[in-house]
């Protein structure tokens, strides 16, 4: 089983390599990316099933050092299911743009680029998850987010270029600031390896303690767009290419999140900062969707929605049970695959409409039926509305808040409520003007398209293309993906229950040797 | 049960498939499914009422104990009943309805469908959770049916604005619920109910559980969405808001308020707002002149009435209401059904607009005057029964002196009266013939009479409140189960003898009541009719509550938003700083044991480097031009190089100074091209302020970094690297064994950051394509005329070596060296280049290999021979660096990456972890003792990725912008335009 | 563990000099802050190396204790390499940036902008989609010629000829509504 872990990060560098080398032939590049990643979905789904059924994670000592020398691969439940789900993630968004790029003669994906810069950012994406050192969290973070900054300049357009300056110098500071704390805490503790890391965090003075913490917290919080170090995000990803777009709010953020909860649970578990936290993820709510609701523009809705769900996680994160951490993983699950979808679903709508500003585009309904449903579902899943993921997850959450029942958690989850309806209210308010509404019925059109003046994104209007059958396909899987996401909600929550139970244990170095089977 | 639920959310797949095939007719398949539940429903009823529930489950999602569950306890079964019962009646007349009509009826009827089975999910279910669900659901499946119409703004609105209100009750239903759930440790109804739990948590999940219910049901102050979700089609109204959605609320009040009616603020809440609701939808639907619309108030006022009636929470309440919402569910959805008829005839519902119908459509007449005679309580119809039964238990409450008894009573009886009056009214204003004011007869209505078929559902449901009221005894029977656990009398009032559903009690208070409101209601109507009574109940509309609070969200988020998102990348960036600067300061001051462990200095160089870097940091921030800038931040770099040579590092000190080298190589290229002075646009602001900040960082950076030095312990893992970098690694270069095996797995990921740079640098200079220019300008060139080196004229057909003809020019020394212009040519520059290049790669090669046991690598090697390809560019110009380099950029990275890559699964194969070194060690004759490790194959990856990245930069800042800036010199100002603009966009 | 004084003031210094150029619009600025944190972050790395020692080479000290700790040393490299390659790519943005622009700086996002302008007209304008007005229609079928179902019986052969036309219709926008009577002659009673 072992001799898989590292695959799921050599495979997509392999890949990227002979993209890079057969950079003349499309066919090729396209057939090594589709390749790879189905592979990395078969061997995590593989690893997941072993791990959750033996019940050991597994441990990867690179290079056959002794451990806790070398570099550690650690793959437990929570690093499988989420690779499960971002290589599905991945492969989905991928097919989508395959199909993009076909129809638009890669005009403005430069093939020969995107396929490399793609496979790697999922070499980067899988190597933070499976990461047990810390420093090696830190590479992953950077690979992940150098294939971002190639992957939101593409095209390098007027617009893209500005937006890609707001993402990159951001993302810049907090990976300063990621090393940085990486560097105090081996001044402390004298050591990088995570489970080292949280055995000996223990001993130091808690003032100290707070010190690294926090540190860590805000390089992460930062990639996580969390308030108030999320203003960065809605300014920066709607302008991204759809599939771009939608990979990067699907997954990158998510990324974030996942480094919060390692270092929640597992480095720092004497904990001071939860009340901290609920404060910022009810900012992080509130504020969020109300820029949602603000906003005429799809992707921009969806940017800040995507702000305020983080919200979310880091409320279930913060309530700190092991019942909230299995909610919390849920929750993240869900938003991983909903929003993409939600993505794509609007990059088929602004393929059909040539534009994404709600009060331009119309009569989608009736001109697209199929468009409508893709982005319905999704759109009241995102919503919190049953029978869909993002209910479970939400009351899940409650759940996890009311039983620990302090007032904090009563106000935290009356702000999810009210997230929510807001939520609903941003996407159904586009569903109306933009789905439901008729050419014919214009009564206040023109008013509204003069005031769209001041708007540029939204008054970008690209020409209206046909849309490859492959797209929606893609779209359709992803569609199908959320809904199974309620169907097999039983499995699936035992799932992320037991992580929630098994992530508040601590592991300790010979554990780990056990598993590395040394 | 749980099957039904299944075919009901497969079969609207079906649906629109269907209706384009069988158009309206398919609407006889879908009412298939209702009946069949119907059925199964009614084959229930011996075990519903012997009493063992029938109960189905299924653990759904265990760790949450939500399960779908199905139990038919008696208040189910009748809500069952009426839910699939009404629901198959109503498909069967949308068969009619929507006769001869296209569009969007296939996704009409599923959604229908979806919703009928939502219903009954949402009646049959016995888990709590799983009825928040269904209650989501169906806010959701209205919204899309009262949006039918959705060309026109007000169906999307009133759509709109249901769902919103709706789904507000729902989630603050779903709080009191979580609240409930947690507290009693169980979301099985059956088991709450039995629990009967008390408490502060339970009174408050209460309320909110009632806000919920409530919303739902259109009760004061919700109402307003009903009369406006009047915009759905009339079959819709006659399905929602009659029998089926509407009744979800009142459904939730009728199952608590046995049990928890005793709760504090149950009574004044469900009481109060019930009477209010039923008096103001009353005087509205007085005013109404849209049949639909008196009906939608009249809903909304018997709504109010229910409310009351059934959350009062006494035995006889509880019974006599039951009765009642079978009555109104019969009645006002068969009235809703007439006016659809109505509407679908004439395409009009006025009043003002309708005479002489009564006539023509006796039938018609005839049975909505039953259906109306139910809904105002005339003998015999369940209607009456139930009237008079509920008159006589609040009579008996009131007289026992129970407050809110007596609020109810009086509420109720004022509220007949106006039903009274406005069912009248709707009978005269559908069926009689008007009189103008000078009393002549309008001019009768042409009226098509309808197929029977049509008109058969109304006629069918008015019929059975005739036969309900004759059954009464029977209904009293199944009835009474429901109504058994409720307490006899509320606090303080002695126990009534147990009422009982009967047509006729004989000559009792009630009966008389009943008759007088009657009376006095058609009394009213006369007046209304007489006067035109046409006047707002209140001075404000719930509406306009509605709109205030959208427009204030609005408001809001544009003023939040505004405040948060400036847009400003300094102001993003600020705002981390000053939440690290606030967040690591309260951190640092909060703790009290400060103490660092302190060196004034550790090397005399140290002392001797550290006022230079910290003036060229000064200095370089406040630079204007570029150059001075570049150069000042290279200078501290050149500052770590001496600050690791120092201290023990000899292979960060020569990798930091190739970096600077190359780095300031590639600002050179760049820098060339763009204005020497920096920052003309938006110069900086607020410099002192950002002064401030950046101390503050500085300040708290080095406050962690004692704190945490100070705070070590413990010995580091790397105590123990060199043994192990000599015994298991095989090289005495401790660094170079930790980067190539030891942490090998992060060089990988380092390798991959430097190919997406080189990637990324391409992509946006070569802006499209990542076509290689350099290989295409050294193409045509012969490789006999590569190796003979002769130099390179330009020609018409593009680069060719020169031939014999111009013999006159001076020899080249580099291929590229003709395509330089002779002003930038310095021969002597070509000679030593010419020379260097090859024993420049020599040393590269040397130090990647010696790197395992020396200071080195395949970073040092790959830089030097990045160097040596920098010379070649600057001395012969892009078409020299084509001919020096090896290959096409990606290629090198790729093969780098390959190897890297290979190092890392080859082990796999040999059941080892990846990376994982083999050691080599054998004699060879001359050569003598020579070592080999695996692992120094790593490091070729590593210094081809590099050499890649250096290529690429060079070819992409150097050779590209060098094409590029040459064909805007060429390019004639208007066409330079264009390739301007032809490469933004 | 010993740290050195003189160093710590360095990296301070560096990181504030680094931190007050990142928040200029100048990308060249920003990027010489960027390298500059850069270096600031990898001094900090040399700082948490403790003492300084010989160079560590196996056999080069007697025993590890007079050796500088390798491990910082190799994340140092690495750290030294990334953010080399990261310039690398940070230059070939500005020089991009310029070529669009003409100039190297980052103007402020238009849409933030757009919204901070946005009156209360265009609110209402975003508004009045979910605004509730009085609806005063009095029939389902506005703006749909519709005619009635004519046909006797409640049988429902197939043969019928359904004259109530289809959906179309009637008029542009929402009009007060109107009878439509049947044409003559068209039905089937």
């Amino acid at each position: 089983m072992s001799a898989l872990v590292p695959l799921l990060v050599t495979l997509p560098l392999l890949g990227a390599a002979i993209a890079l080398i057969a950079g003349r032939h499309r066919k090729t590049q396209v057939a090594v990316s589709i390749v790879t990643l189905t592979l990395v979905l078969a061997i995590a789904a593989v690893l997941l099933v072993v791990v959750d059924a033996g019940n050991a994670p597994i441990a990867v000592s690179v290079g056959d050092w002794p451990i806790p020398f070398g570099i550690v691969l650690y793959v437990d439940r929570l690093a499988a299911l989420l690779v499960v789900v971002s290589s599905i993630v991945l492969l989905a968004v991928l097919l989508f743009s395959v199909g993009q790029g076909a129809a638009d003669g890669d005009d403005d994906t430069p093939v020969s680029i995107f396929h490399p810069s793609y496979l790697i950012l999922a070499a980067g994406i899988f190597t933070a998850f499976i990461a047990g050192d810390l420093f090696n969290l830190y590479v992953g973070f950077e690979i992940l987010l150098v294939a971002s900054y190639v992957l939101i300049t593409l095209g390098s357009t007027e617009s893209r270029i500005r937006t890609g300056v707001v993402y990159i110098v951001v993302s810049l500071v907090s990976s300063i600031l990621f090393l940085a704390s990486i560097a105090v805490i081996y001044g402390a503790l004298g050591t990088v390896n995570m489970v080292q890391i949280s055995e000996r965090m223990t001993q130091l003075p808690q003032q100290t303690q707070t010190v690294l913490h926090v540190m860590l917290l805000l390089a992460f919080s930062i990639k996580a767009a969390v308030f108030p170090l999320s203003f960065w995000l809605p300014d920066s990803y709607p302008t991204a290419p759809a599939p771009v777009t939608a990979v990067f709010a699907g997954l990158l953020t998510k990324v974030g999140v996942y480094a919060m909860i390692r270092t929640e649970t597992e480095l720092f578990r004497v904990n001071d900062v939860n009340f901290v936290l609920m404060i910022v993820a009810l900012a992080t709510m509130i504020v969020g969707v109300l820029g949602a609701v603000a906003q005429a523009e799809l992707k921009r809705i969806l940017s800040f929605t995507l702000v305020s769900h983080v919200g979310y996680m880091v409320f279930g994160l913060a309530i700190a049970t092991p019942a909230a951490i299995g909610a919390t993983i849920y929750y993240m699950v869900h938003h991983i695959v909903v929003q993409t979808t939600l993505f794509l679903a609007v990059g088929l709508v602004e393929r059909r409409a040539g534009s994404t500003s709600i009060l331009r585009v119309k009569g989608l309904m009736r001109a697209a039926p199929v468009i409508a449903v893709l982005y319905f579902i999704p759109a009241i899943n995102l919503g919190g509305l049953p029978p869909f993921s993002g209910f479970i997850g939400k009351y899940a959450l409650f759940n996890a808040g009311a039983e620990v029942g302090t007032p904090i958690m009563i106000v935290l989850i009356v702000g999810g409520i009210i997230t929510s309806l807001l939520t609903l209210y941003a996407l159904m308010r586009a569903w109306n003007l933009s789905f439901w509404r008729e050419e014919d019925d214009s009564a206040e059109t023109e008013e509204r398209i003069s005031y769209l003046g001041s708007a540029p994104a939204a008054a970008i209007e690209t020409e209206r293309r046909v849309i490859p059958r492959i797209m929606t396909a893609a779209t359709a899987g992803m569609v199908a993906v959320t809904v199974s996401l309620t169907l097999f909600a039983g499995p699936l929550y035992e799932v992320c229950a037991r992580i929630g139970a098994s992530l508040l244990e601590p592991v300790s170095i010979s554990q780990l040797e056990d598993e590395a089977g040394r | 049960m749980l099957i039904l639920l299944g075919a009901f959310t497969l079969l609207p797949l079906l649906l629109p498939w269907v209706v384009g095939r069988l158009g309206a007719r398919a609407f006889y398949l879908a009412a298939l499914l209702p009946v069949a539940a119907f059925t199964y429903t009614a084959i229930q009823t011996p075990a519903v009422l012997s009493g063992d529930i029938p109960f189905e489950a299924f653990d759904w999602i265990p760790p949450l104990g939500i399960q779908l569950s199905a139990r038919l306890d008696t208040v189910s079964w009748v809500m069952a009943l009426i839910v699939t019962g009404v629901g198959a009646l109503v498909m069967l007349y949308c068969r009619w309805y929507f006769r001869g009509k296209t569009e969007g009826v296939g996704q009409f009827s599923a959604v229908l469908l979806a919703f009928a089975g939502a219903m009954y999910g949402l009646v049959i279910t016995n888990d709590l959770v799983v009825l928040v669900m269904f209650w989501e659901i169906t806010s959701v499946l209205s919204y899309l049916l009262i949006g039918f119409y959705n060309r026109r703004g007000a169906s999307r609105r009133a759509a709109l604005q249901a769902l919103l209100v709706t789904s507000l009750g729902g989630l603050v239903m779903l709080i009191g619920v979580v609240l409930l759930v947690v507290d009693t440790g169980t979301s099985s109804i059956s088991q709450i109910l039995d629990a009967a739990p008390t408490g502060p948590v339970v009174d408050a999940a209460l309320v909110l559980i009632l806000v919920g219910a409530l919303s739902k049901s259109a009760i004061f102050p919700f109402h307003f969405w009903l009369p406006g979700a009047m915009a759905a089609p009339t079959p819709v109204s006659a399905y929602l808001h009659a029998a089926a959605m509407v009744k979800a609320g009142i459904y939730l009040i009728a199952l608590l308020a046995p049990v928890f009616a005793g709760s504090p603020g149950w009574r004044p809440i469900v009481v109060g707002l019930g009477v209010f609701t039923m008096l103001l939808g009353g005087l509205q639907a007085l005013r109404e002149s849209d049949l639909k619309r008196i009906l939608a108030f009249g809903t909304v006022s018997q709504l109010g009435f229910l409310t009351v009636v059934l959350g009062y929470g006494t035995q006889d309440a509880a019974l006599t209401g039951l009765a009642l919402l079978i009555s109104h569910a019969l009645f006002k959805s068969a009235l809703f059904l007439v006016v659809g008829v109505i509407d679908r005839q004439l395409s009009t519902r006025d009043i003002g607009e309708l005479s002489g119908v009564g006539r023509q459509a006796p039938v018609m007449a005839t049975f909505s005057a039953i259906g109306l005679a139910s809904m105002i309580g005339v003998f015999p119809t369940i209607g009456f029964v139930a009237k008079e039964g509920i008159l006589t238990a609040f009579l008996h409450e009131a007289a026992g002196g129970a407050i809110w008894g007596i609020v109810a009573l009086v509420g109720i009886v004022l509220g007949s009266i106006l039903t009274a009056a406005y069912g009248i009214r709707f009978w005269w204003g559908a069926f009689s013939t008007k009189h103008g004011a000078d009393g002549a007869a309008v001019e009768r209505t042409e009226w098509p009479d309808p197929p029977l078929g049509f008109l058969g559902t109304p006629v069918l449901l008015s019929g059975l409140t005739v036969v309900a009221g004759l059954g009464a005894p029977l209904l009293d029977v199944v009835l009474a189960p429901y109504a058994a656990p409720a307490p006899a009398s509320t606090a303080g009032v002695a126990a009534p003898e147990p009422a009982h559903l009967a047509l006729w009690h004989g000559l009792e208070p009630a009966l008389w009541i009943s008759l007088a409101t009657i009376a006095i209601g058609a009394a009213l109507f006369a007046l209304v009719v007489a006067t035109g009574w046409h006047r707002r109940v209140l001075p404000f509309t719930a509406a306009d509550i509605y709109n205030a609070v959208l427009r204030g969200i609005a408001r809001l988020s544009v003023l939040t938003t505004g405040f948060t998102q400036r847009g400003s990348l300094p102001v993003y960036v600020g705002t981390i700083f000053v939440v690290f600067v606030a967040a690591e300061g309260t951190a640092l001051l909060a703790g009290s044991d400060w103490k660092a462990q302190l060196d004034a200095y550790q090397t005399p160089m140290q002392l001797v480097v550290a006022p230079i870097m910290i003036a060229a940091g000064l200095v370089a921030v406040r630079a204007q031009k570029r150059y001075t800038g570049v150069v000042l931040v290279s200078v501290t770099g050149l500052g770590m190089v001496v600050l690791f040579a120092t201290s023990g590092a000899p292979d960060l000190a020569l990798t930091q100074i190739l970096v600077e080298t190359v780095t300031l190589v590639a600002f050179a290229l760049v820098l060339r091209r763009i204005p020497s002075r920096m920052g003309e646009h938006n110069a900086s602001v607020w410099p002192v302020a950002r002064a401030v900040l950046a101390a503050a960082v500085g300040a708290t950076m080095a406050a962690v970094a004692l704190i945490a030095t100070a705070a070590r312990s413990v010995k580091p893992i790397s105590e123990s690297f060199p043994e192990l970098a000599y015994e298991l690694g095989h090289g005495k270069n401790v660094v170079n064994v930790a980067l190539v095996d030891l942490r090998g797995w992060d060089t990988m990921g380092e390798l991959s950051v430097l190919i997406l740079a080189a990637t990324g640098v391409a992509s946006l200079v070569f802006v499209t394509h990542r076509a290689d220019t350099l290989s295409s300008s050294t193409a045509p060139l012969p490789p006999a005329a590569a190796r003979t080196r002769q130099p390179l004229v330009e020609t018409d057909e593009g680069v060719r070596p020169r031939g014999e003809t111009g013999g006159t020019e001076r020899m080249a020394w580099l291929v590229g060296g003709q395509r330089v212009r002779p002003e930038n040519r310095s021969i002597l520059l070509e000679v030593v280049v010419r020379v260097l290049f090859h024993s420049i790669i020599i040393v590269s090669l040397y130090l990647l290999f010696a790197g395992h046991n020396l200071p080195g690598g395949g970073f040092a090697g790959g830089l030097v021979a990045g160097m040596a390809l920098v010379m070649r560019y600057v001395a012969g110009g892009r078409y020299e660096l084509g001919a020096a380099a090896p290959t096409d950029a990606g290629r090198l990275l790729g093969a780098g990456m390959s190897i890297a890559v290979a190092c890392a699964i080859v082990p796999l194969f040999f059941g080892a972890p990846p990376l994982t070194s083999t050691y080599f060690e054998f004699d060879v004759p001359l050569l003598g003792h020579l070592e080999f490790v695996t692992s120094t194959l790593f490091d070729v990856g590593v210094y081809l990725v590099v050499i890649g990245l250096v290529l690429d930069v060079l070819r992409s800042l150097g050779a590209e912008v060098d094409r590029q800036t040459q064909e805007l010199r060429d390019a004639t100002p208007g066409t330079a335009s264009i390739r301007q603009s032809g490469v933004s966009v | 563990m010993d740290v050195s004084l003189v160093l710590i003031v360095v990296m301070a210094v560096l990181f504030a000099c680094g931190v007050y150029a990142m928040l200029e619009r100048s990308l060249t600025r920003v990027l010489i802050g960027f390298l500059l944190l850069g270096n600031a972050t990898n001094l900090l790395l040399l700082i948490v190396m403790g003492q300084p020692g010989v160079a560590p080479f196996f056999g080069a000290a007697a025993s590890s204790e007079e050796m500088s700790d390798p491990l910082p040393q190799a994340l140092t490299l690495t750290a030294i390499v990334i953010t080399f390659g990261i310039s690398a790519f940070l230059l070939a943005l500005i020089y991009r940036s310029w070529q669009l622009g003409q100039a190297d700086t980052v103007e402020d996002d238009a849409e933030d902008l757009a919204l901070r302008a946005r009156g209360v007209a265009a609110e209402d304008a975003m508004d009045d989609e979910t605004e509730l007005v009085s609806d005063d229609t009095v029939t389902d079928f506005v703006g749909l010629a519709t005619a009635p179902i004519t046909v006797l019986g409640s049988r429902d052969f197939a043969g019928i000829r359904d004259d109530a036309p289809t959906d179309r219709p009637a008029g542009r926008r929402e009009e007060p509504p109107r009878r439509i009577r049947p044409p003559e002659g068209e039905d089937d009673a």
